[in-house]
């Protein structure tokens, strides 16, 4: 328990991811599923870019006057291709939304049930 | 019944990644696996072995760039999966309705005199996000969506029919494939030069080589990025 206290913000985190997970579940309209979906890629992002804060670090930028400790590089690197894929996701997903409510007039998961 | 499946689903996904968070090293821990490794290296010694002040930039585009020439190649295929769902679609319906401004949605006089006003100011704004991105906060992607939004602000006030289009269709293309293509330009200039692709030749005579390449791959990937945000927004609007 000490240990979650200590995480908070990664609990914080957890939380988030579970907010967006209970939108892909819960909810049958398809833009709501899709927006549940960025909010846990959001809390993925968060969570993977504050394991690279240092305490007392600034931005990894060298420049003559900036001085360490400097915060990790790496997990912005990283975060930085993941939410351009994620950008590249929600816009192939929308383009699919949008050309199923050209053929069957709704994008109600359940109503899509239905009439198939 | 549902929710109460649902709420057992959330409570299964939950608990194990508590307990998992729970058992991480602090946040801010300046011992932990995130800040050692590989990335003691990059901090030592990145500035000088890539030529990049902005470490994110150095390891984006040098130390990773396999990783980066994927994440091009990602939004580039998004790019035309979304026009190869959408485009069939839209000879079908009445292409533009000119005069109409966006088809319905009058732009208020304000709001299109305020946007031409401030394009320019945006645009220096992404240009020195693109070429600075190097050895100041930005980078390639940052600066490609500023240009993008603008692209797209325009094309919000310009109304739906736009008669003459920014660029030409054909030259469209080039410019949204040109992320890919800088990669590809400078891994073969890499394998040219170091025998390796998207290689950098470590010399220290060659430090404005390096610079170049690097500044090359950046100005791709923000001209590619502004223009495949804009070709997003278009095939969704159905232009």
């Amino acid at each position: 328990m000490a240990g979650l206290w200590q995480n908070i913000d990664y609990a914080a985190f957890v939380a988030l991811f579970c907010i967006g997970l209970y939108m892909i579940m819960a909810k049958q309209n398809l833009i709501k599923k899709l927006l549940g979906l960025n909010i846990m890629e959001t809390a993925v992002f968060a969570f993977i870019v504050t394991s690279g804060m240092v305490d007392g670090g600034n931005a990894p930028i060298v420049a003559p006057g900036a001085t360490g400790p400097f915060a990790s590089p790496l997990p912005h690197a990283l975060i930085l291709t993941g939410i351009v894929v994620a950008v590249s996701i929600t816009a192939l997903a929308l383009s699919l939304i949008i050309e199923i409510y050209r053929q069957c007039g709704t994008i109600e998961a359940d109503e899509l049930k239905g009439a198939e | 019944m549902r929710k109460s499946l649902v709420a057992l689903t959330l409570a299964a996904a939950a608990v194990p990644m508590l307990i998992g968070v729970a058992g991480l090293p602090r946040p801010g821990d300046g011992s932990a696996p995130a800040h050692t490794h590989v990335v003691a290296r990059y901090i030592a010694e990145g500035a000088q072995e890539t030529g990049a002040g902005n470490l994110v930039t150095g390891v984006l585009l040098n130390y990773r760039a396999f990783d980066t020439f994927g994440e091009v190649m990602v939004i580039f295929a998004a790019l035309a999966a979304v026009m190869a769902v959408l485009m069939p679609a839209a000879p079908s319906r009445p292409a533009g309705t000119p005069g109409n401004g966006t088809g319905g949605l009058q732009v208020s006089p304000v709001v299109a005199f305020i946007v031409r006003l401030t394009a320019p100011f945006i645009a220096i704004f992404g240009a020195f996000v693109i070429f600075k991105g190097h050895v100041s906060p930005g980078g390639g992607f940052q600066g490609g969506v500023i240009l993008g939004a603008l692209l797209m602000l325009l094309s919000v006030v310009m109304g739906r029919g736009m008669q003459a289009p920014l660029v030409p269709v054909r030259l469209a293309r080039w410019l949204q494939a040109s992320a890919p293509l800088a990669f590809a330009g400078v891994a073969c200039l890499g394998l040219a030069l170091t025998g390796t692709l998207l290689g950098y030749p470590a010399a220290p005579e060659m430090a404005l080589v390096r610079e170049l390449m690097m500044i090359v791959l950046e100005l791709g990937i923000g001209i590619g990025g502004a223009a495949i945000i804009l070709g997003l927004f278009l095939a969704m609007r159905g232009d």
